[in-house]
């Protein structure tokens, strides 16, 4: 009996996980669910088709689709990527971040808790145990490598594509100036984290409602409801006292990033409001994930 | 139907009469409510370290809900848990290292394999260090007879594969206790006596082991210690053996000649009926010895005797009907 008791204190004594390795466990997960796989496969599509596409239509690109900031930026993106190499992945930034990458980030919350919790996967690991909170950091952590993996795909492809159709000659900004191709790069790289950022405010949000539900349909319909209203809402100029707390709002910005010099007031709204609600998002998660049932 | 004292008369061993024995898990005055509906109430339950403790008792009589309050995955409305000596929730990250479990069924992700829903299940597991989980996974699926399809996804596993599978990551680690929720459900007989045989084994390595279980054979076999659930309450507690001698005590005596054993009986005082194969001397006033001594010196052939035993069966039929009175009104999930 005594033998036996001994036994486990034998073994190295550890009561807790260290979180990289946990972190590892839930990435190697999530990077090997099937649907985490085929969104990311179809996002990482959208810009080569959409290159395709404006090539196919072959809009006047005149002097490489530069020099006309004027109009609406969405056509004006539309316009401007046909002909240009830095403006393609970023306009299929713009162009998915109005509802499919939202999506994406609550599939990811979706699965992380409700998911796990339909499942009965989630009481496995309280009872190994792994605490609440933790669990919540590990969440977040695999929540943020999806919005991360599908931004960087989707640059990376729309980088691709962009050379292949144009060549290297045509990294212009909507302002007209010409850039290197590392500085190119910057700009998307800036673009991605910036939008990635956006997502992750989403996965908090998301999260927060995953933690409260066993269905992760619920969580998806939420954010995809939650969306559409906050993009109305924005259209409304009667309700412009409200537009400041809207997210959405500031997701028409980013195509700030292709003008020289960035006008950065709108990128840098945007990020404030994202750390919001990221803020909000998680500390509503962890209340709700620390007295829920397991 | 409020009171936890045990139904019959028989000394239980509590935690509170018999000190000596150290209790690897103990509730006292549990209670769980969900909206309106008591699931458990007042809840003493006392698992003695190195039992195995079966608890029984008929659907929605609150065995989940208790291992569950017991395991720290659900907050008591009121009372006190003390798993491994930590009172629980609040000091799961002492207690639960060394405590397995199967609750509410075996819980995995159907695109991954047995063999990589188990790593994943590793991860997590404070006692295992990263380099020891590829051996640890190996040889729990190894002990519950699923190498062969470790590496099928669990999509595919049958129900009692799946089940084997939830017992495999209840074992990955050495455990001082394993906590069982319905282990068997779902297994062909070869699987449950294997699943027995598991629990055998934890036994005799001194681990305490927690079953659940409403097949009553499946505990008399395996189980030293009961306690039976009935409506949110435990109706009666305390060691199998005791618990099953505590009808009251009689002699079978297997006899071709009944009647003459009753005669022989009858002039001893000894109270006794006619059974198919000899007589059931009545003990409340008598002893074994007694009997067979009256009946060896009336000449009554003995073939053999045996003490009656209450079948667990009978125990529990008459711990969990209804109250005739209707007193048992209270109903839970």
């Amino acid at each position: 009996m005594t033998a036996v008791t001994a036994l486990p204190e034998a073994m190295p004594a550890r009561e807790r996980v260290g979180l990289p390795r946990l972190v590892r466990a839930e990435l190697r997960w999530v990077f090997r669910r099937p649907r985490t796989l085929v969104v990311l496969g179809l996002l990482a599509a959208i810009p080569v088709v959409l290159g395709i596409g404006l090539t196919l239509v072959d809009m006047p690109t005149g002097g490489g689709g530069g020099g006309d900031g004027e109009g609406g930026p969405g056509a004006d993106l539309l316009v401007a990527a046909a002909g240009n190499a830095l403006v393609l992945p970023i306009a299929a930034l713009m162009l998915t971040i109005g509802l499919m990458l939202p999506l994406t980030s609550a599939m990811a919350a979706a699965d992380a808790l409700a998911g796990e919790a339909a499942h009965g996967t989630l009481r496995g690991w309280l009872l190994a145990p792994v605490s609440r909170g933790r669990l919540l950091a590990v969440k977040s952590l695999g929540v943020a490598a999806v919005a991360l993996a599908s931004v960087v795909l989707m640059s990376f492809t729309g980088i691709i594509t962009g050379l292949a159709i144009n060549g290297w000659g045509s990294l212009f900004t909507l302002s007209g100036t010409t850039l290197s191709f590392g500085g190119a790069l910057v700009k998307i790289a800036i673009a991605a984290g910036w939008v990635a950022l956006q997502l992750c405010a989403i996965g908090a949000i998301a999260l927060a409602i995953s933690a409260g539900t066993e269905h992760p349909m619920l969580v998806v319909a939420s954010v995809l409801a939650g969306t559409v209203v906050f993009s109305l809402l924005g259209l409304l100029d009667s309700l412009s006292w409200l537009h400041p707390f809207l997210l959405t709002e500031s997701w028409q910005s980013i195509s700030d990033v292709l003008r020289d010099p960035v006008p950065s007031a709108g990128l840098v709204d945007g990020v404030v409001r994202a750390l919001c609600y990221i803020a909000i998002g998680l500390s509503l998660a962890y209340a709700r994930l620390t007295t829920k049932d397991g | 139907m409020t009171t936890t004292t045990p139904a019959l008369g028989v000394g239980a061993p509590s935690g509170a009469s018999t000190p000596a024995v150290p209790l690897a898990a103990r509730t006292r005055g549990l209670r769980k409510v969900y909206g309106r509906t008591v699931a458990v109430d007042q809840v003493d339950l006392d698992v003695p370290e190195g039992a195995v403790l079966g608890m029984l008792g008929p659907n929605g009589s609150g065995k989940t809900t208790t291992i569950r309050m017991l395991l720290g995955l659900v907050r008591p409305t009121e009372g006190e848990v003390e798993l491994l000596g930590h009172a629980m929730p609040d000091q799961a990250a002492h207690a639960l290292p060394d405590v397995g479990a199967l609750v509410e069924g075996p819980g995995f992700h159907p695109f991954l394999s047995g063999r990589d829903n188990l790593r994943r299940m590793a991860a997590a597991e404070p006692r295992l260090s990263t380099a020891s989980t590829a051996d640890a996974v190996g040889a729990a699926l190894e002990r519950v007879g699923l190498v062969n399809a470790a590496d099928r996804r669990y999509r595919g596993y049958s129900l009692g594969m799946k089940q084997r599978l939830g017992l495999a990551a209840a074992l990955l680690v050495p455990r001082r206790m394993v906590v069982l929720d319905e282990p068997t459900n779902g297994l062909d007989p070869a699987g449950t006596r294997e699943i027995r045989d598991v629990v055998a084994e934890l036994h005799a390595s001194g681990v305490t082991v927690l079953v659940s279980s409403h097949l009553l054979s499946e505990v008399e076999a395996t189980c030293t210690h009961v306690a039976v659930l009935h409506t949110g309450n435990v109706v009666a507690q305390g060691e199998l053996s005791e618990l099953l001698d505590s009808g009251s005590p009689a002699l079978l005596v297997f006899t071709p000649d009944g009647h003459a054993a009753m005669e022989a009986l009858r002039e001893k005082r000894i109270p006794s009926r006619l059974t198919p194969d000899g007589v059931r001397a009545d003990l409340t006033a008598s002893t074994a010895p007694a009997v067979l001594e009256a009946l060896v010196l009336a000449g009554v052939p003995v073939y053999e005797a045996a003490r009656a035993r209450t079948g667990l069966e009978d125990l529990f039929a008459r711990l969990t009907q209804p109250d005739p009175a209707g007193t048992d009104s209270e109903e839970s999930t």
